[in-house]
């Protein structure tokens, strides 16, 4: 088996990454910012809702993304702590990295109902 | 095909197919609605016939007025003259006002066209000038009518009579409905799209599209090579009678109102045009730009 990548293309450059390697994906204006677990932080020049399609298109249902409301693509498996009060997120290794995101309360509460949800079944 | 996926700030969405509806507000209405569409959409799919670009059977030709006897134009090579004077590649913008109507032409100096499909990059600076080519369906997001990018039939269909043919960096602008220029760019790698005709042989060409919007046209004049916008909204006619009075032999449409683009000046500015639309989604694979570099 081949280890899956997100490959982002544009005319002249190329980034291949692998997806536990993205802690999240942020909107900026008509580009994206892609934090890493290395905490670099690369510029797309793809806009986030382009963003999400590439990575429906390759990476299918072995995606760990969610998109979270307008602004912010998130790696599920990072997924810390959740504050729907404070509208904070926070995304962790518990190691390396943790990097807070903020949203909506009710995206919040979506995404905690999300994980409550599947810790059950 | 799927819809343009938007999403509201209170709004979360599994990337990858997984089941997320019971997340959204009202999911169930929002399910039913996507079914609904997809199954629209395979029904028009099926029953839509496509047709290899010689033949006149395309689905879109009912909302085309055809009013020109077709002829194929005279090859013209990009103009040279000023490119060897200049040295670099750039455009030159100016503003002209023509039955009331502002036109600003862009007039291209020591470049060669292509086509480009999908998201264009904003950051390459070898690009002296984009603008959206060929339209795109409303219903499945394809490209309309013939289309060649570098040799490769991309689409098929004569929903629109004008054409824009680049063969070996000459360029091909006319009015017909069976152009062997089609074949020609798949066997020589060149490029090939359909759009609006405006200007026939420095006759008009009236279409049937009403209404007002921001537009934009490729146009040779007495072999040169440019495009035209207009800064405010005008009618297809207006724009076509404006690009009659200013000397054009042919026109065809580009994509007006506010597609995206931009332009760079003989001082390295780059004056952008339109706007990146947000909630492209999935449509974004099939925007072709005509795109303009400098010279090698």
């Amino acid at each position: 088996m081949f280890k899956k990548y997100l490959v982002i293309t544009t005319a002249a450059d190329l980034v291949r990454i692998a997806p536990e390697k993205i802690v999240y994906i942020s909107s900026d204006g008509n580009y994206s910012n892609m934090v890493q677990t290395d905490n670099e932080t690369r510029l797309l020049t793809y806009q986030l809702g382009q963003i999400e399609e590439l990575i429906d298109d390759q990476l299918g249902k072995i995606s760990p993304f969610i998109r979270i409301g307008r602004g912010v693509i998130i790696n599920r498996n990072y997924i810390y702590y959740i504050n729907i009060q404070s509208q904070k997120l926070i995304l962790s290794d518990n190691s390396m990295f943790t990097h807070t995101v903020s949203a909506s309360k009710e995206a919040l509460k979506n995404l905690k109902e999300l994980i409550e949800k599947e810790a059950k079944e | 095909m799927k819809e343009p996926r938007d999403i509201r700030d209170d709004e979360i969405r599994v990337i990858g197919g997984r089941d997320d509806q019971g997340h959204k507000p009202q999911g169930w209405k929002w399910l039913l609605l996507l079914l609904a569409g997809i199954i629209i959409g395979i029904i028009v799919w099926k029953c839509w016939p496509t047709q290899p670009e010689p033949q006149n059977e395309d689905p879109e030709q009912g909302v085309f007025d055809p009013s020109t006897i077709p002829v194929e134009q005279p090859s013209v090579k990009l103009p040279l003259a000023k490119a060897e004077e200049t040295g670099h590649a750039f455009v030159e913008i100016s503003d002209t006002i023509i039955n009331d109507i502002t036109l600003r032409l862009y007039i291209p100096h020591q470049v060669s066209m292509s086509l480009h499909l999908g998201a264009i990059d904003r950051n390459d600076p070898g690009i002296i000038f984009a603008a959206q080519a060929a339209d795109i369906r409303a219903d499945n997001g394809g490209i309309v009518g013939a289309f060649v990018l570098e040799g490769e039939p991309k689409a098929w269909g004569l929903s629109k009579k004008g054409y824009c043919a680049i063969i070996n960096d000459t360029i091909k602008v006319g009015v017909a409905e069976n152009s062997p220029l089609f074949e020609e760019a798949t066997e020589k790698r060149g490029y090939f799209f359909r759009q609006y005709p405006l200007v026939d042989n420095t006759n008009l060409v009236e279409n049937e599209p009403k209404g007002k919007a921001v537009r934009r046209a490729l146009c040779d004049r007495n072999g040169e090579i440019f495009t035209v916008e207009t800064l405010t909204s005008e009618s297809f006619h207006d724009f076509a009678q404006a690009l009659v009075d200013l000397g054009v032999d042919n026109a065809i449409y580009l994509v007006g109102a506010n597609a995206y683009g931009w332009a760079t000046d003989s001082e390295g500015t780059r004056h952008e045009f339109g706007d990146l639309n947000p909630n492209l989604t999935k449509k974004w694979r099939n925007i072709s730009y005509l795109v303009m570099r400098g010279k090698p």
